[in-house]
């Protein structure tokens, strides 16, 4: 059990000074990032100025600019760059051997990789995160309140573990068929839209927003935004809590079946 | 007038020193620091209508940099030269029509396509009349043997198909001069001497000027009357391949053979330095001057068999051509 | 003969042949990118349907209602089309080809570099949004029952013309920058960035972050003209005020390709001296 933690610790460390290195460029890239959030800001103020009410469903200018501004921090949590393209390289170039021979679980290693990653991501981009939020802070109303910001962690850890377990699960298809990558863009444009990433998904109607609860897509930006925006009962956060966590905890089993079925059938190819 | 003329040729860039770290990134955006390079050195040549010129000469020797400038897709920094009475860098179309650029590094064919599919564009590109760009197009085909690959994605070619398809593109407008740059870098045997016996025959019939920078001494005994040899940007030796050897091989390799069951063979130290001993034969090297006088006395005091006499390989005499230049640049640097 | 101008117009079916043979070759890579961008377009079409749930226009009092506002959205895909088609890649190609020093084959051939630069290869799986942005522009003005005069059929392809020219402009002049820069900033990035800008009617420029805003990029960097101008031509032809932006945008794509070819050349020069 020592010797695992420890092993565990060793590639978490090895992942962290191999991310350092490119601290460089990465700031300024963040930065940029934040630059779309501009127009939003005008369209939004365009679009609720055009009607008498100076809210849309009870979002109000400050809200739905609070809003992007947040799924940016979801999204920094939930998605997972180069995690899909990478596992279905490895399964291409035959790389994925290596894990295999080695006494490792791949998916473990995986996922302590990634988490290295993010942390140093989190430590560089808190920076201009902290930069662009005290900029636009008018359109904050304050802190929420301790339990809602637990909650909103929790979400946070939720959004990504589905993320990761959810992209795993989508490189791992690569066992069975090598193309995932206009896969993958379908699934972006698809994860876009549903999860909150586009807009508020306050503004669909009532029995979309009711399918859209039961799908994961929500739980990887929309949910922790509207979490920390206080725009749900208490009930409903902890409703939704569970709902994300089943879906956690389904992508776990994905990505493991997946790779085990996977690692079977390529076994059986003899590759 | 000469094909080529190149008087004093100079080409000097500056590379920018980068440091490592943001700091560092963000200061450099600021002042940066250079270093100059001297790629070419004041080189002056002439080379007269249908010669067969190579470059020889190790990495970073300024090789590929002279034949950039020849073709004009660089400016020098300073000198000058003529190609076909034209100024090379002014790049007139005139110009650029009526010479090719080969290099075994890099392609210029759709790496998609087949090769034929690009020959085409470069018809366009050139204004190659339909009857001129059959004949010619036929013709390379015949000779290179490649009517099978023809439809073939060029991405799915080996390495010296593909460089048969890189010398019919280049030579589909009929150029009167053609620069090769490591034509058969990577290839093999069999490919390289391909390329070669081509080469040799398409010089012979159309009588065009080339010039080649080869690092395989192959390529160059195979094809070259002329042997250019250039080192730190600089020329060193520009003449007759044999020519080589008379000016820097100033050793001979001399070999004896022992007659078989010889125990120990004799200590030939005092003659020459020991390159090799293979019991029963020693491969010894003897100044040019004293072959025969070493021989002699060897050949009076011990029992040999046979005995040959030969050049050292041009490889050896090159290599120390290389060292004597790099030498004398240190000397003339410290 | 020797002082015959090369056959451009040969040189660029060629080229387009080439290339849509090179495209057909990796079938479903075509249809997949295709299925990829349009279905990108549905989902913008998807987000204005339900803005246009809760009000009437983008912005109080701008003309941008539900029709015309889609046809400004077909604009941007048609001029955003054509870019992705014909310039972006070959535009890529060029400063990939200026940083690792690659520029030998363009500059040995006896055509124009600029010419050979552009109109490198062609992708065509990029058309798909030109049908669909046309289909929206032609279903908005069904739904408005509006039918567009002479002057505007022709207007229309004008201006979207200026517009490209002042996309590629812009685009060449950036990529013409990485001979100083030498940076991995990606093109697409940049791309990224300007079509940020240049996507929604100038009205929504407004209040103390919106005007400076839209003076920047009517001035400097004029991509706000782009898709406006031509959008305007088709949507509101009987503003009058748009008289003066539309003469302005001509302007622009004049000095624009102006500029860029000299900073084309003069980049080319630069380069020449500076590589070995």
């Amino acid at each position: 059990m020592i010797a695992k933690l420890n092993l565990w610790w060793m590639i978490f460390r090895i992942s962290l000074a191999e991310r350092l290195v490119y601290r460089g460029d990465f700031m300024l890239s963040t930065f940029v990032r934040f630059l779309p959030i501009i127009t939003q800001i005008l369209l939004w103020t365009a679009v609720i100025g055009a009607g008498d009410s100076d809210n849309i469903k009870g979002m109000k200018i400050g809200d739905i600019i609070a809003y992007y501004l947040l799924v940016t921090v979801a999204r920094a949590f939930s998605s997972m760059p180069g995690l899909t393209h990478g596992i279905a390289g490895e399964i291409r170039d035959g790389e994925i051997k290596k894990y295999l021979i080695q006494p490792i679980d791949l998916i473990g290693f995986l996922l302590v990789k990634r988490i290295a990653h993010k942390l140093v991501y989190y430590m560089i981009a808190f920076v201009p995160f902290a930069i662009v939020f005290f900029l636009l802070r008018e359109y904050f109303s304050g802190w929420p309140p301790v339990h809602t910001l637990m909650a909103f962690g929790a979400s946070l850890l939720l959004a990504f573990c589905i993320g990761f377990f959810l992209e795993a699960t989508f490189g791992f298809i690569a066992f069975w068929w090598l193309e995932v990558t206009s896969l993958m863009f379908i699934y972006m444009l698809m994860n876009f839209f549903f999860s909150g990433h586009m807009f508020p998904l306050d503004f669909l109607p009532d029995w979309l927003r009711n399918i859209f609860d039961c799908l994961p897509f929500q739980y990887m930006a929309y949910f922790p935004c509207a979490v920390f925006l206080g725009r749900m009962t208490e009930a409903q956060v902890i409703h939704g809590l569970w709902i994300g966590l089943g879906w956690a905890v389904f992508f776990c089993l994905t990505a493991n079946l997946s790779f085990k079925w996977g690692v079977r059938r390529y076994s059986g190819f003899g590759g | 007038m000469p094909t080529i003329d190149v008087n004093n040729l100079t080409k000097t860039y500056r590379v920018y020193q980068k440091k490592e770290g943001l700091w560092q990134a963000i200061r450099g955006l600021g002042r940066r620091e250079y270093k100059q390079v001297q790629a070419v050195r004041s080189i002056s040549m002439q080379v007269q209508k249908g010669e067969f010129v190579a470059f020889l000469g190790p990495n970073g020797a300024g090789k590929t940099t002279t034949l950039k400038l020849l073709s004009g897709v660089i400016t020098p920094t300073d000198g000058n030269a003529t190609v076909l009475g034209h100024v090379p860098w002014k790049r007139e179309d005139a110009y650029r029509r009526r010479f090719a650029l080969v290099m075994g590094q890099k392609n210029q064919l759709w790496w998609d396509l087949p090769a034929q599919e690009s020959f085409r564009l470069l018809q366009k590109i050139y204004r190659v009349p339909e009857d001129q760009f059959d004949n010619t197009h036929n013709e390379l085909i015949d000779l290179l043997g490649v009517q099978k690959l023809l439809g073939q994605p060029v991405r799915e070619l080996s390495l010296g198909e593909r460089m048969k398809m890189e010398l019919i593109a280049a030579l589909l407008h009929r150029p009167e001069i053609l620069f090769l740059d490591e034509p058969t870098i990577g290839l093999d045997v069999v490919a390289q001497h391909n390329i070669q016996k081509f080469l040799k025959h398409y010089q012979q019939e159309r009588k065009i000027t080339i010039l080649l920078t080869s690092h395989y001494m192959k390529d160059i005994t195979a094809l070259c009357q002329r042997v250019v040899v250039i080192a730190n940007g600089q020329m060193h030796y520009d003449g007759s391949l044999s020519g080589i050897i008379d000016e820097f091989g100033g050793h001979k390799n001399l070999t004896l053979q022992f007659p078989e069951g010889v125990d120990s063979l004799p200590d030939l130290d005092k003659y020459g330095k020991v390159l090799e001993v293979q019991t029963p034969r020693i491969k010894l090297q003897v100044p040019r001057s004293e072959v025969g006088a070493v021989l002699a006395s060897i050949l009076s005091v011990h029992p040999v068999d046979d005995v040959s006499v030969e050049d050292p390989p041009l490889e050896d005499v090159i290599a120390n051509v290389f060292s004597t230049a790099s030498n004398k640049e240190e000397m003339a640097s410290t | 003969m020797q002082h015959q101008k090369p056959p451009y117009a040969a040189i660029f079916w060629t080229v387009a042949r080439n290339s849509l043979i090179r495209e057909m070759t990796f079938r479903v890579n075509f249809i997949a990118h295709s299925i990829a961008l349009m279905s990108w377009t549905g989902l913008q079409l998807v987000f204005y349907n339900i803005i246009f749930q809760f009000r009437d226009s983008i912005g109080k009092d701008t003309g941008w209602t539900r029709y015309p506002f889609f046809m400004f959205l077909g604009t941007v895909m048609v001029v955003n089309s054509l870019m992705q088609t014909f310039f972006m890649p070959n535009l890529r190609e060029f400063s990939e080809m200026i940083r690792k020093g690659n520029l030998d084959f363009v500059l040995l051939k006896p055509i124009d570099t600029q010419f050979l630069v552009t109109f490198n290869r062609i992708d065509w799986s990029s058309m798909a949004n030109f049908a669909l942005g046309l289909g929206v522009i032609v279903y908005s003005m069904i739904q408005m029952h509006y039918m567009p005069t002479p002057l505007q059929f022709v207007l229309f392809p004008f201006y979207l013309l200026v517009g490209v020219s002042i996309y590629y402009s812009t685009v060449l002049l950036m990529s013409c920058s990485s001979v100083w820069m030498g940076r991995n900033q990606s093109l697409d990035q940049l791309w990224f960035y300007i079509t940020t800008f240049s996507r929604y009617p100038m009205e929504i420029y407004q209040g103390s972050l919106g005007v400076p805003i839209r003076w920047i990029f009517t001035t400097v960097f004029p991509v706000l003209l782009v898709v406006n101008v031509p959008a305007r031509v088709l949507a509101k032809p009987l503003d009058m005020d748009q008289l003066p932006l539309a003469g302005y945008a001509v302007l622009v794509a004049i000095a624009g390709l102006f500029l860029s070819r000299m900073l084309f050349k003069f980049s080319l020069n630069k380069y020449r001296s500076a590589s070995s």
